[in-house]
């Protein structure tokens, strides 16, 4: 590579990689260096299992496909990108064998929810339908443009009216939970559960207050799920490509070690073998706030006080994900199948939760470090994309909501107890699916907690949304009060990765934020801005 | 996909197609690769299978050719990604006794590898440096030869020979030994012997085959300790191939396997990839195998009766099958050996399990016979020069079993060999290297030849995609009608290891198939003259 | 009474607005220029707006001021730095004009679609409610105040 760029970008996950495209195409020779021998951070696409299963390690929903300003701006389908949404989006089978389907088209999941409840059906697609009116407006507003206070917020719907005019918005969203709002809307506990398992596959955990206000939003795209053809990683290679077409650069394993900073302005990188690049204009991190500032940095780039607050002010995630990826001989057949044949053809699958209560004591277990009786959830990519498995096979992914640090070993127990905890998670769903038995199970891998943080260095306690998703966590106060407008107490640094509002996910959120301050600062021409 | 029309389709993503896919958008065509995979780079591939952070060069290992290879230069690919380093110490074999290790050091450190040798044989260690040195000359000689479509190599390596070793006693009478003949006529030192012929199985070159004589004296005392590491990982150098093809337009297909070549009036005129026809106006070029080409993407009805039987007679194997297992270490091994010569604790390429000519011989006839050998690899650990390649203070440690061909074990077998032979090898390893014990190794994984052909559908594993004979080499590869990278079918090509000079990073299969088309359609040459290929 | 769209009913339009922001406080009223086209889209039941076809409004609006406004006929027109657009079906932005239908709850609704920088609308509140307010109630057409002349139904979410 060269030694000097305008803009050095550390981390090449989508966000580094959509940050690296748009200032690219305005002109700017931009170096994107990435630690991994992937691009792509979360979206890891590898064999783990056998030769021909794909497995997405990390990111595996698309949720912002065709909301997202950068899917467009940056033509990730004419880089060959090809989305699918599932039209049996996602389902919940629970332990008295019924099943609850998410469908693409709303009265499907409306008639499947009426066998529920009819109430509750007609309150889902109210609030389906408001929510679809707004989704555009409410994501302009609120992700991708450089984050408002919650106080301004508060200001501007009181001003608006926006209470009145909405059955399901409203300010005293801001102090309560998921679990109120589902109470106070729908009766169902079926429904509820799978409504609030929804959020927490979104991050959104449902006993956390405040987390109810961006609730309606998570319901305007319940059925904007998509699955990228080949694995999550062909979106990380769609960026790539656009980023080198347009002259910039990726670099792989290349580990930056040190933030280069003169007369208290961030001008370039070292790389942890010695060599120094230098960024004429502005250096871009879109790693964790720790290894930005307390390994990158000294404290005299910033201050002690600063310094302290990233030791003790930023908040992580308090569970995070356990994964088994599995290379399977045959689909999953659900005994629920007899309740409602759709399950068999739905793309994620909750195995269990038929109560918040079910949710709740998951999560009460799961934060003093214990193992919950796994209730996985299951998602089968094969179903809707034939290239990921080999010929008549499938390839299988369970989650589970787990701690990192376990209350006995710490995360380092995580070494002997993942493959038992695997084959728990695998047997949880056998008792769904009896078909998957030995013979059908080719081969299975885990990805722990600690395998995650591991992987993917910027994700410490294992935290995949990189910085605890609530209300005090979000928006201008993400992940800290200084940090909250993508600037940086150093000058000409920074910060552009799911550290920052809105949070992690796929919702090239940060980098598309980061760039409009960063055009402002070094007077970038927005050939993006086409109003 | 930005287009379903291209000038050219390149079927293929391995580092070969890249580099032609490369050329011929600079040259002004429209081209567009179609990958099978999830990933670029084919054998060019390194990944994370095992344990997070260790990293593993699944296939190919070390690079002999980025000095010489048009593509590093012409797209600047150092500028773009690709870093290398080139350890001192370079190839070695330790033993299990403790007695010293043969160490080969790097072309510049050649007294050291002097003194090394000498511990056995003075005079092995004088003829064998004195060889190297003549041996890098020819440098030249062989990038010209390989950057260039075949002709009759035999008898140009015979007179290379003559020229450069004539006054050693070496001729064209050498050339037409078997490699270990010419390596026992000029090597008295077991240890010596037992380093070169596994050398050369590497290479290709069986051993026992009369006429690789030739092949010996040049091509692998040339590429002989001459290696550099990419680092990060081979697939790195694919990477920065690939950015390069981004950056001058090509458009490149993951995830598409190609289901057949389109054959209109007798001229390939496209393909049809995952049920989607992608049009190719002026030419298909494969980097697929040859058989795959001709008879399961063209198909027999498109080609004459010669060229389904030239293509049904093409041979896959014994040659260049490899199994690869990983290690996760929390140290690096510590070879007993060592007490004589610390360097094969440094060593880029380690041989563990040969304890002298005999057994490397048994062990390589064994694979070549479809028998499972006794566990002994060709080892190394990337790490210890490249922190990148493992977590910080661990190790991550990948080699090579010489193996059988993918079809002489059932799958069941194969499935018991994953199981149960780096737990061979490791006992075997342990008595080499004593810190190597179960509690060193965090954990570990085999991929076999058989998964290597899922994988990458290298046919029996064989990652030259074809045998290396002389029946099947220079202007013999694929066969002679082939020999061009020019097929019967008009607009259709060869660019991959199949075709001349066969398995390895050199990405000649792909630069010479330019060559060849640029030829074809009147496209500017890529030959620079002060490099003369 | 003007003809809705017509010349003279901007002016007045242009008028109301001044008057009134005139009217507030400093505080509220933003210093700077900003340009926005309002893109009123055919729908086959305003008959002020072929179907299929778009009518564009380019507005320029000067410290709060409406300073002018013109007809173009091209969605980006030269030499214009744009801020805002509004997008809507012509019988929404009639009902709106007519009083009929809330220009917040079109927004909220998606009918009417807001492209922009939302943190200074968000911010503005004062001053758009103010814009929204003239707009809405402070010109009669021709059409009696909250009935326009045909039985609008298309824009609905």
């Amino acid at each position: 590579m060269r030694d000097t760029y305008d803009v050095v970008i550390i981390g090449a996950g989508h966000n580094g990689l959509t940050l690296g495209s748009y200032l690219a195409r305005a002109g700017l020779e931009v170096l994107v260096l990435e630690r991994r021998h992937e691009e792509g951070g979360g979206l890891c696409t590898e064999e783990v299992t056998l030769p021909g299963f794909l497995h997405n390690i990390h990111a595996n929903y698309h949720t912002f496909v065709d909301l997202a300003p950068p899917v467009t701006d940056l033509d990730v389908r004419g880089h060959g990108v090809e989305y699918v949404r599932p039209d049996v989006q996602m389902a919940s089978i629970y332990p008295d064998g019924t099943a609850l389907t998410i469908h693409s088209d709303l009265d499907k999941t409306q008639a499947s929810i009426a066998r529920f409840s009819e109430r509750d059906a007609d309150t889902f697609g109210r609030l389906h339908s408001e929510a679809h009116g707004y989704i555009d407006l409410l994501l302009g507003t609120l992700m991708y443009q450089p984050p408002m206070s919650v106080k301004e917020l508060t200001k501007a719907l009181a001003a608006f009216g926006v209470e009145d005019r909405s059955e399901f918005l409203s300010v005293k969203l801001r102090r309560e939970t998921i679990n109120q709002f589902l109470d106070q809307h729908f009766e169902n506990d079926k429904v509820k559960a799978h409504l609030a398992f929804h959020g927490a596959v979104c991050a959104y955990t449902n006993d956390v207050a405040g987390l109810a206000i961006g609730y309606p939003l998570l319901i305007g795209k319940i059925d904007n799920w998509h699955l990228c053809v080949g694995g999550s990683h062909r979106l990380a290679h769609a960026l790539w490509r656009d980023l080198a077409q347009n002259g910039g650069t990726l670099v792989t394993c290349a580990e930056v070690d040190r933030i280069l900073v003169d007369g208290g302005r961030a001008v370039g990188v070292r790389l942890g073998d010695g060599t120094e690049i230098a960024a004429r204009r502005a250096v871009a991190s879109t790693v964790s706030v720790e290894q930005t500032f307390l390994e990158f940095l000294d404290s005299s780039a910033t201050s002690e006080e600063f310094a302290h607050k990233v030791k003790t002010d930023v908040v992580h995630k308090d569970w995070t994900l356990f994964s088994v990826h599995l290379a399977l001989s045959e689909l999953p057949e659900y005994d629920a199948a007899e309740f409602d044949p759709d399950v068999n053809r739905a793309w994620v699958v909750n195995l269990g939760h038929d109560s918040l209560e079910s949710l709740n004591a998951d999560w009460a277990t799961i934060r003093a470090g214990g193992l919950p009786e796994p209730k996985p959830n299951a998602a089968v990519n094969s179903l809707y994309d034939p290239t990921d498995a080999p010929d008549g096979c499938a390839t299988g992914l369970l989650r589970q909501f787990a701690p990192f640090a376990l209350a006995d070993g710490g995360e380092g127990a995580w070494e002997r107890a993942g493959r038992w905890y695997g084959q728990h998670c695998l047997d949880a769903w056998r008792r769904y699916a009896p078909n998957l038995s030995d013979d059908k199970v080719l081969d299975w891998a885990v990805d722990t907690p600690l395998d995650i943080t591991r992987k993917l260095v910027n994700m410490p306690h294992g935290d995949w949304m990189m910085g605890e998703v609530s209300l005090a966590n979000m928006l201008d106060t993400r992940p800290l009060p200084e940090l909250g407008q993508y600037r940086t107490p150093v000058e000409g640094l920074y910060m552009a990765g799911s550290t920052q509002h809105p949070h992690g996910y796929i919702t090239f959120g940060p980098a598309y934020n980061a760039l409009q301050v960063m055009a402002d600062d070094l007077g970038v021409e927005k050939w993006w801005r086409e109003i | 996909m930005s287009a379903d029309a291209y000038d050219a389709v390149v079927i293929g993503a391995g580092h070969n197609g890249l580099c032609l896919a490369a050329y011929l958008q600079r040259a002004g065509l429209r081209t567009c690769v179609v990958e099978r995979r999830h990933e670029e780079g084919g054998g060019v591939n390194t990944e994370e299978p095992v344990l997070p952070g260790f990293r593993h060069n699944m296939h190919a290992q070390y690079m002999e050719f980025l000095d010489i290879m048009p593509m590093v230069r012409d797209f600047g690919l150092e500028d773009i990604g690709l870093r290398t380093v080139m350890p001192e110490a370079q190839a070695s074999i330790a033993f299990e006794d403790g007695r010293p290790p043969v160490v080969l050091h790097r072309p510049d450190l050649l007294e050291r590898t002097h003194a090394s040798i000498s511990r056995y044989s003075k005079d092995d260690a004088d003829l064998y440096c004195e060889i190297k040195r003549r041996a890098a000359k020819l440098e030249p000689l062989l990038a010209a030869g390989l950057y260039n479509p075949p002709t009759q190599v035999n008898d140009q390596q015979a007179l290379i020979v003559d020229t450069i070793f004539g006054d050693l006693g070496l001729g064209s009478y050498h050339a037409a030994k078997t490699c270990k003949i010419v390596i026992d006529e000029l090597f008295e030192s077991d240890e010596l012997r037992a380093l070169l012929y596994r050398a050369c199985v590497e290479w290709g070159f069986p051993v026992d085959d009369y006429g690789t004589g030739a092949g010996f004296l040049t091509f692998v005392m040339w590429t002989m300790a001459n290696w550099k590491l990419v680092i990060g990982g081979t697939h790195n150098l694919a990477k920065a191939m690939t950015q390069a093809c981004y950056r001058e337009g090509v458009d490149l297909l993951e995830n598409t396997s190609v289901e057949s070549v389109i054959v209109e009036d007798g001229r390939a005129t496209g393909v049809v990839a995952r049920g989607k026809e992608i049009r190719a106006e002026k030419l298909v070029a494969s980097n697929a195998d040859l058989r795959q080409t001709l008879l399961d993407l063209v198909g027999p009805q498109h080609l004459s009766d010669l060229w389904v039987k030239r293509a049904k007679d093409f041979r896959y194997g014994p040659s260049h099958v490899l199994a690869t297992p990983m290690f996760c270490l929390y140290e690096a091994p510590h070879y007993d050996s060592a007490r004589w010569d610390p360097d094969v604790d440094r060593c880029f390429y380690t041989m563990v399990g040969y304890e002298g000519a005999e057994d490397t011989i048994r062990y390589i006839r064994d694979a070549y016979s479809g028998r499972l050998p006794k566990p002994a690899a060709g080892t190394w650990v990337n790490s210890l020069w490249d922190p990148t390649q493992a977590p910080p203070g661990r190790h991550s440690a990948t080699g090579w079993y010489f193996f059988p061909v993918a079809s002489s074990l059932t799958e069941d077998e194969w499935t018991e060999v994953r199981a149960s032979f780096n737990d061979e090898f490791l006992a075997v390893w342990r008595r080499h290297a004593s810190n190597m014990t179960d509690a060193n190794v965090i954990t570990h994984r085999l991929y076999t030849p058989d998964q290597q052909e899922r994988k990458n559908l290298m046919r029996e594993g064989d990652f030259s995609n074809g045998e290396f004979s002389p029946d099947q080499t220079g202007a013999n590869r694929p066969f002679p009608e082939a020999s061009q990278y020019r097929t019967e079918v008009e607009g259709l090509y060869l660019c991959g290891p199949s075709a001349y000079p066969g398995g390895g990073v050199h990405a000649a299969c792909g630069y010479n198939a330019f060559k060849a088309i640029a030829n074809d359609f009147d496209l500017p040459s890529p030959i620079v003259p002060e490099r003369g290929y | 009474m003007p003809d809705i769209y017509s010349d003279s009913w901007y002016e007045a339009v242009r008028d109301t607005i001044n008057a009134r922001v005139a009217t507030l406080p400093e505080r509220d009223v933003p210093r700077g220029s900003w340009h926005a086209v309002v893109e009123i889209v055919g729908d086959g039941a305003s008959p002020y707006v072929d179907a299929e076809s778009v009518r564009r409004f380019l507005v320029r609006i000067d410290d709060g001021h409406c300073a002018w406004y013109r007809e173009i006929d091209t969605a980006n027109p030269d030499g214009v730095d744009l801020d805002y657009r509004f997008v809507g079906p012509a019988t929404a932005f009639d009902e709106i004009a007519a009083g009929t239908r809330d220009p917040i709850d079109a927004a909220l609704d998606g009918t009417v679609r807001v492209r922009g920088d939302m943190r200074f609308l968000m911010r503005q509140a004062a001053l758009v409610k103010t814009l929204l307010e003239a707009y809405t109630h402070g010109v009669q057409t021709e059409w009696p105040q909250g009935q326009p002349p045909y039985n609008g139904s298309g824009g609905d979410a």
